[in-house]
Formats: structure tokens, C-alpha cells, sequence
């Protein structure tokens, strides 16, 4: 289905005005579909989300007494999640870049994209074996258990994100987005803005919240 | 517009159902019985998600 | 009746396999998904012949305990995730784009990949029998029996079962998005969505209920599999999880999944009844809000199935039980003042539709005073539930299939299935259907309790379980005429023509079967009945 971006209209007080949208008005289907996918994704990550909350209410302590303080926000989660939120930013400013026809923009904002992506997979991944060595792995009781679940599953996200980006910067690179057609842009920024919000909100959960 | 065709009435669909997931926690919560947590965290993810999604088909669908 | 230039009829589909393995097209698709299905609904059947066979009478003669289980187990496994949600899925892929004015889903190659990850998924299912033990711990596979590696994964089995059904977990997500971006982005000019057929709005409540639901049985599946295969502690209280969590976030997907699998149903036998009464379905606007009703409160329910645990919230539940019944009887009175007046023609398609209304009726009645929490604490996974879930998803989901099956195989094939055939099918499905699970009610009421290979005989329940195994048995004699009806009307049935029930919906303004781009032209579209009016030369307004 071809898709008639409108770059130059102006946006009306409307917050998915700026997407894509084909000429019969609505917005692109490959965009909306991405939209709905994520929604599903929500629900994945809420029954995840349940498991931790319940489990957490009923430990007698949170965190165990043995990992007091073994989640540490320094030196790498903290820095990771800055990363990952720029690189958000990042994505948006490549969305704003293409629309405008700005391929240089685009594709320079989409690679830093990737660059921040992948930096946050291996710090990620660099803080699990410090975790490791540390007693804390998959099979530590519950805390153990859903930490690494819920941050898992998330860097699994966040995995699957980054080749969607690359794909996109390949694409990019190869002359396929324009002002006019760029759908892939649209849906893959979608999919890393979610990333980036289920990240902040599991930060929150397991590094801010207080325990008991 | 039909207020049908509002994308913000749309979502109000999800919106009950995070009202209907803080009932299901305030409840048992102040009425001193066992608080079920992850039913509570379910029906507001579903009630975000369901907003979510509403707003978007009814937002999104062709101006007809 | 609207009659198309280019007819490609049968030739479409002596298209060679390559070109079915490598379809994109919507109507494809959906045979291969009602194919697919039924090659599981007979092995499913199969299974259960043979617990039937050995509830027969008391004793085990033909099964052990642990092979039981696994027949049971799988049982239920393939009817509900191999059979009756794609089923239905696939009828929804064939007719939605039709009865829209599309000429496809929105996505054809994430339309294919759905279906392809069932055949796959199936398989990987039923892979447990031959690597040492399928799934045993029953179809909702409750940990700690779940999690118990000596018993409940005497092979991978348990593992298998996990994986194969977030496969079909991911091809249900996947539909859900293709028809609800089909639905809103491509109707035809003039089709509002308060001008759809019902079976388009059923289909969209079913697929909000699927990509709302479906993610949450996924992530419960993932915990398990972690607990069992990483040592982690979702769900063994041994190192302080808990086993009812699994049973709280599983039955969140699974009740609004009963749903998923009548609601598309319901949306058939909508279409059926006003074809065969000729009259138009009664409350229209109603049907459609008492159906998004329904999806609602479907995922305010769920813990009606953990009420025994003493972890739940009681009255809530059990308030939110007895409302569903409130939509769900706004639907009973709008199909019956359909058919009232009207001039009935007793096809087959009715028949069923009729079987589906009285069968339907009786499940819904049964699960109300399953409702009743007092009732509950006494019924709870005995027979009466048993009956009660066979009543809804087999005397209302499988007779709405059937239903629909003999209503659109002309479309699809462009032969008429053989009349006199159908109506013995029905005759001895009907027969067999309520001598095998009528029985069961009884059976629950004294206290028979459900997935148990053997029982005592001075229990005094010999009677009522031969009983039953009749009534399978008689199931099964009527898949002869259906089948034997399949492949001779495919080879040799009437020719069908466009639109041989004289109907009101789009799909029937085509060739039987439609050419590849669906449509030569759409006839304006005005009410929900445009071929009606089409024919009657109306410009009925809405």
C-alpha cells in the first residue's frame, strides 16, 4: 500500500498527525500495524510485570538479604540508560530528518541510533557478569529469577530492535526512503521509542523503588 | 465528528479498565484483605493497552 | 445476482503445490488453515476415542495412568490451539476481505507466515509422544505438576508443549494485527463500520480479545519454561515462588480465549439465520455492542476458574460471571426474533445453526450456576465442568463451524455439498453430541471428578460413563457422511454459481470461487445487506 506523507502539513493537535498517512487519511497501514504489535508487546511485558510485583509482595524481604546491595546503578546500568534514551532522541531526529527529505541527516542520525543501541546491549550484558560473579543468576530464588527475566526479556527487545534499525539504515543507504515512502522509519522508530519507555519503566522498578 | 468517531472517546474503553484495575487493588488494599497484585497489574496494563489501541484505529482509520 | 466476466473456477485451485506452499492470497490461506485444523480435529478426535474407550467401564484396559494423561492432556491441547481458534481463524481469512470489498488482508506475507507456524506447531506438539512422553499435566499444565521433572517430563514433552504453543500464540498476535488494519484501513467506499456484517464486527472483537490476551499466555509459558529448564522460581514455592501466580496470569489469556473461540462462530451462524429465514438480522446495533460487551467483560472474569484456590476475590468474580450472561442473552433473543416470522428453509447449514443455538443455550445455562461461588466449591473440576465446556465449545463452536462449513463451501469450492449427506451428519452429530455429554452433568452432580483414567466401580457412575462412549463413538460415525460429502461434492457436487443461498452479503457478488483480486466491481454499498438490496433494486438507507 503506498503511503503519501505529507511532510509539510502542518500538524494538527493531533499526536499521530505527523505520521505517515495515506490518501484516503488514515495513518499508513504498515505504521499502524506496527502500533497494534506493540500494544501486544505492553501486554507481554504486563504479565511479566505481574509475576514481579506478586512475587515481590510476597517475599518476606525485598531485596533478599543476600542481595541487598548487589544492584548497583553505577558505573554501568545508570550510564546505559542514559544512552538509551538519547538514543531515542536520536531516532526521532532521523524520523524529522527523512520526512524532511534530509537523507544525510537521516542516515547520520540512525547510525548513532544503532551505535547506542548496540553500546547498551554490551553494557548490558558486561553488567550481567558482574552480576554473576557477584551469586546473582537466573536460578537465585525470586529476585534472581524475575530480574533477569524482566531485564531479559527487554535486552531481548531492545536485540531485536537494533537489527530493525539496521535493516533500516541499510535500506537508507541504499537510496530505498524518501519524504514520500519511508513506512520502515516510522514503524522501527515506534518499536525503539517503546523499548526506550519499558526500559525507564523497569529501571524505575528495580533499581528506584524502594524496597521492603 | 460523532463523538464515536473521537479518537479520545475511543480510549476510554482502556481508561475504564485501569479505573476497574486500581478498584481491584484499592479494595482489598484499605478493606484489609489479600491484595492480588498481579491481577491489579494486568487489568491496568490492559487498560493502557487497550487505549492505546483503540485511539490508534479510530485515530488512524480513513476519514470516511 | 451479480455475475462476474472471468470465472476461473475450479482451475484455480488445480494450481500446483509450489504455488500453494507459496500463496500470499487471503483465500488460499484460509483453506490451508481449514485443511490444517480439521487434520487436527480428527487426531485430537482419535485421542479422545480413546479415553472414551477406557472410561467405558471401570478397570483400565487398553491405556496406562501416565498415557492417559497424556491423551487427555493433548486432547484439549490440539482442539483448542490446533483446531478451533485457527479454524475459525481461517474462515475469518477467507471471508473478512470479501465481505469488506478488499482484494486481501492488509499484510498477505504475515498472513502466510501465520499459517505456517501451525502445521509447524502441531507437529512440534505431538513430537512429545515420540521423544518419551507428550504434555501430561493436563492442557493447562498447572505447575507444581508442571514443574515436577520426574513426572510431568518423563520426555521433553512438557518443553514441546511450551514452544509449540507460543508459536501459535505468535501466529494468533500476528492475525489479530492483519484483520484489525484490514478492517479499519480497507473497507470498501460506503461501508461504514456500522453497515459491516456481523461476522466482520465478531472478528474484530476476537481480535482485539487475541492481541490483548494472547501476549499475557506467552509471557506464563516463558516463566514456566524458565522455572523447568533454568531453576528459576516463578512458580515452586520451594524457593519462594507460587504456584497459584501461573494459575492467575494463565487464566487472563485463556477466558478471554474462550471467546476467541465462539465469537467468530456466533459471527457465522449472524450470517447464516437472515440468509435462511429472509429476514434481516434483528438489532443489528444491539448484536454489535452486546458483542464488544462480551469481549469486555471476558478479561474481568478470569478467576472464575480459580474460585476453589482461596485466593480469590469472590464476589467480584462471580458478579462479573453472571453479566456476561446479560450480552450474551441480548444475542440469543436477536438470533430467535430473526427466525421469527421468517420463511425458514431447513438446510443444513441451518440445522447446524439451529443445534448451535439450542446446545449453546444449554452451555450458557450451565455455566451460570457454575457462577454461583457455593455451586463452584462443589462442581470444580468435575464432570459438570466437562459437560459445560463441551456444550459451549461443541455444541456452540463446532456446530457454528459446521454451520459455516456448508454455508461457504460453495464459495470456496464452487460445489454444493450434498444435502441429504449433511442432514445425516447432523442428525448423528446432534444425537451423539448430547448422548456423550448430557450424561456428564449428572456425572459431575455426583461427584465424578474430571482426568481421572479409572473408577471405582461401586461409585455407581458405570452406566452413565458407557453412556457416553456411545455418544463418542457416534460422533465419530458422523464424520463419515462428512467426509464422504467432502470429497465426492468436491469432485462431483452441483456447480454452485454465485450466490446459491440468494444472500446479503458481499463475498456472494462474486464467482464461486472468487478470482484472485476478489472483486470485478462492487455494488454500492448502502446498509449491511448491499447484495439485497443490490437485488431488490433499493437504495435502503442506514
Amino acid at each position: 500500500m503506498t503511503t503519501d506523507s505529507h511532510a509539510l502539513v502542518p500538524a494538527e493537535h493531533n499526536p499521530i498527525a505527523g505520521l505517515a498517512h495515506d490518501a484516503r487519511g488514515g495513518i499508513s497501514n504498515p505504521v499502524l500495524g506496527m502500533l497494534l504489535f506493540i500494544t501486544s508487546e505492553v501486554m507481554f511485558f504486563g504479565g511479566l510485570f505481574a509475576a514481579y510485583f506478586s512475587v515481590r509482595a510476597n517475599a518476606p524481604q525485598w531485596p533478599p538479604e543476600e542481595f541487598r546491595e548487589t544492584l548497583q546503578i553505577l558505573p554501568l546500568v545508570g550510564p546505559a540508560t542514559i544512552l538509551l534514551i538519547l538514543s531515542s532522541f536520536t531516532c526521532q531526529f532521523a524520523v524529522w530528518s527523512i520526512r524532511r527529505d534530509d537523507r544525510t541527516a537521516f542516515l547520520r542520525n540512525m547510525t548513532v541510533t544503532v551505535a547506542l543501541g548496540v553500546t547498551f546491549l554490551l553494557m548490558q550484558a558486561t553488567d550481567y557478569v558482574t552480576l554473576g560473579s557477584e551469586g546473582l543468576t537466573l536460578s537465585s530464588g525470586t529476585f534472581g529469577t524475575t530480574y533477569y527475566t524482566l531485564t531479559g526479556f527487554h535486552g531481548a527487545h531492545v536485540f531485536g530492535g537494533v537489527i530493525m534499525l539496521s535493516v533500516v539504515l541499510y535500506r537508507g543507504m541504499a537510496g530505498q526512503f524518501s519524504s514520500r515512502h519511508h513506512d520502515a522509519v516510522e514503524g522501527a522508530s515506534l518499536y525503539w521509542h517503546f523499548v526506550d519507555v519499558v526500559w525507564i519503566l523497569l529501571f524505575s522498578l528495580l533499581y528506584l523503588l524502594p524496597g521492603r | 465528528m460523532h463523538p464515536l468517531r473521537h479518537p479520545r472517546n475511543a480510549a476510554l474503553v482502556g481508561i475504564l479498565f485501569v479505573v476497574i484495575g486500581v478498584v481491584f487493588w484499592a479494595v482489598p488494599a484499605f478493606g484489609g484483605w489479600h491484595v492480588d497484585y498481579a491481577g491489579t497489574t494486568m487489568l491496568i496494563f490492559l487498560g493502557a493497552a487497550m487505549a492505546l489501541m483503540a485511539y490508534v484505529l479510530v485515530a488512524g482509520s480513513s476519514k470516511e | 445476482m451479480a455475475t462476474t466476466a472471468l470465472t476461473p473456477a475450479a482451475s484455480a485451485y488445480r494450481s500446483g503445490l509450489y504455488a500453494w506452499l507459496t500463496t500470499t492470497d487471503h483465500k488460499k490461506i484460509g483453506i490451508m488453515y481449514l485443511i490444517n485444523s480439521f487434520v487436527f480435529f480428527f487426531i485430537a478426535g482419535l485421542m479422545v476415542l480413546a479415553v472414551r474407550a477406557e472410561l467405558a467401564q471401570p478397570g483400565l484396559q487398553f491405556v496406562n495412568d501416565s498415557t492417559y494423561n497424556e491423551l487427555f492432556s493433548m486432547h484439549a491441547t490440539l482442539m483448542i490451539f490446533v483446531f478451533i481458534i485457527p479454524v475459525l481463524a481461517g474462515f475469518a481469512n477467507y471471508i473478512v476481505p470479501l465481505q469488506v470489498g478488499a482484494p486481501d488482508m492488509a499484510f498477505p506475507r504475515i498472513n502466510a507466515l501465520s499459517f505456517w507456524m501451525l502445521p509447524l506447531a502441531g507437529v512440534l506438539l505431538l513430537l512429545g509422544f515420540v521423544t518419551g512422553g507428550a504434555a501430561a499435566a493436563g492442557w493447562t499444565s498447572y505447575p507444581p505438576l508442571s514443574e515436577d521433572r520426574p513426572l510431568a517430563a518423563i520426555g521433553s514433552g512438557q518443553d514441546l508443549w511450551i514452544v509449540g504453543l507460543v508459536l501459535i500464540g505468535t501466529s494468533s498476535i500476528l492475525g489479530a494485527i492483519n484483520f484489525l488494519v484490514t478492517i479499519f484501513k480497507m473497507r470498501a467506499p460506503g461501508m461504514t463500520l456500522f453497515r459491516m456484517p456481523i461476522l466482520v464486527w465478531t472478528v474484530l472483537v476476537t481480535s482485539v480479545l487475541v492481541l490483548m490476551a494472547t501476549p499475557v499466555i506467552t509471557s506464563a509459558l516463558i516463566m514456566l519454561f524458565i522455572d523447568r529448564n533454568y531453576g528459576g522460581a516463578f512458580f515452586d514455592p520451594r524457593v519462594g515462588g507460587d504456584p497459584i501466580l501461573y494459575q492467575n496470569v494463565f487464566w487472563f489469556y485463556s477466558h478471554p480465549a474462550v471467546y476467541v473461540m465462539v465469537l467468530p462462530a456466533m459471527g457465522m451462524i449472524s450470517e447464516i439465520l437472515p440468509v435462511f429465514s429472509r429476514k434481516p438480522l434483528f438489532g443489528y446495533k444491539a448484536f454489535v455492542f452486546a458483542t464488544a460487551g462480551i469481549g469486555a467483560l471476558g478479561f474481568s472474569v478470569w478467576a472464575h476458574h480459580m474460585f476453589t484456590t482461596g485466593a480469590v476475590y469472590l464476589p467480584f468474580f462471580s458478579l462479573m460471571t453472571f453479566l456476561i450472561a446479560v450480552p450474551t442473552g441480548v444475542k440469543m433473543f436477536n438470533w430467535i426474533f430473526t427466525m421469527w416470522r421468517g420463511q425458514l428453509t431447513l438446510a443444513t447449514p441451518l440445522l447446524f445453526a439451529l443445534g448451535f443455538l439450542s446446545m449453546f443455550l444449554i452451555g450458557g445455562i450451565n455455566g451460570a450456576f457454575s457462577a454461583s461461588v457455593p455451586v463452584d466449591f462443589a462442581l470444580h473440576d468435575t464432570y459438570w465442568v466437562v459437560a459445560h465446556l463441551h456444550y459451549v465449545l461443541f455444541g456452540g463452536s463446532v456446530f457454528g463451524v459446521m454451520a459455516g462449513f456448508y454455508f461457504y463451501f460453495p464459495k470456496m469450492t464452487g460445489r454444493m455439498l450434498n444435502e441429504t449427506v449433511g442432514k445425516l451428519q447432523f442428525v448423528l452429530m446432534f444425537i451423539g453430541f448430547n448422548l456423550t455429554f448430557f450424561p456428564m452433568h449428572e456425572l459431575g452432580l455426583a461427584g465424578m471428578p474430571r482426568r481421572i483414567a479409572d473408577y471405582a466401580s461401586a461409585a455407581g457412575w458405570n452406566d452413565l460413563n458407557l453412556l457416553a462412549t456411545i455418544g463418542g463413538f457416534t460422533i465419530a460415525a458422523s464424520m463419515i457422511p462428512f467426509l464422504w460429502n467432502v470429497f465426492v461434492s468436491l469432485r462431483s457436487g452441483a456447480v454452485a454459481g454465485d450466490d446459491p443461498w440468494e444472500a446479503n452479503t458481499l463475498e456472494w457478488a462474486t464467482s464461486s470461487p472468487p478470482p484472485p483480486y476478489n472483486f470485478d466491481h462492487l455494488p454500492e454499498i448502502r446498509s449491511e445487506r448491499p447484495l439485497f438490496d443490490l437485488r431488490h433494486g433499493r437504495t435502503a438507507g442506514h
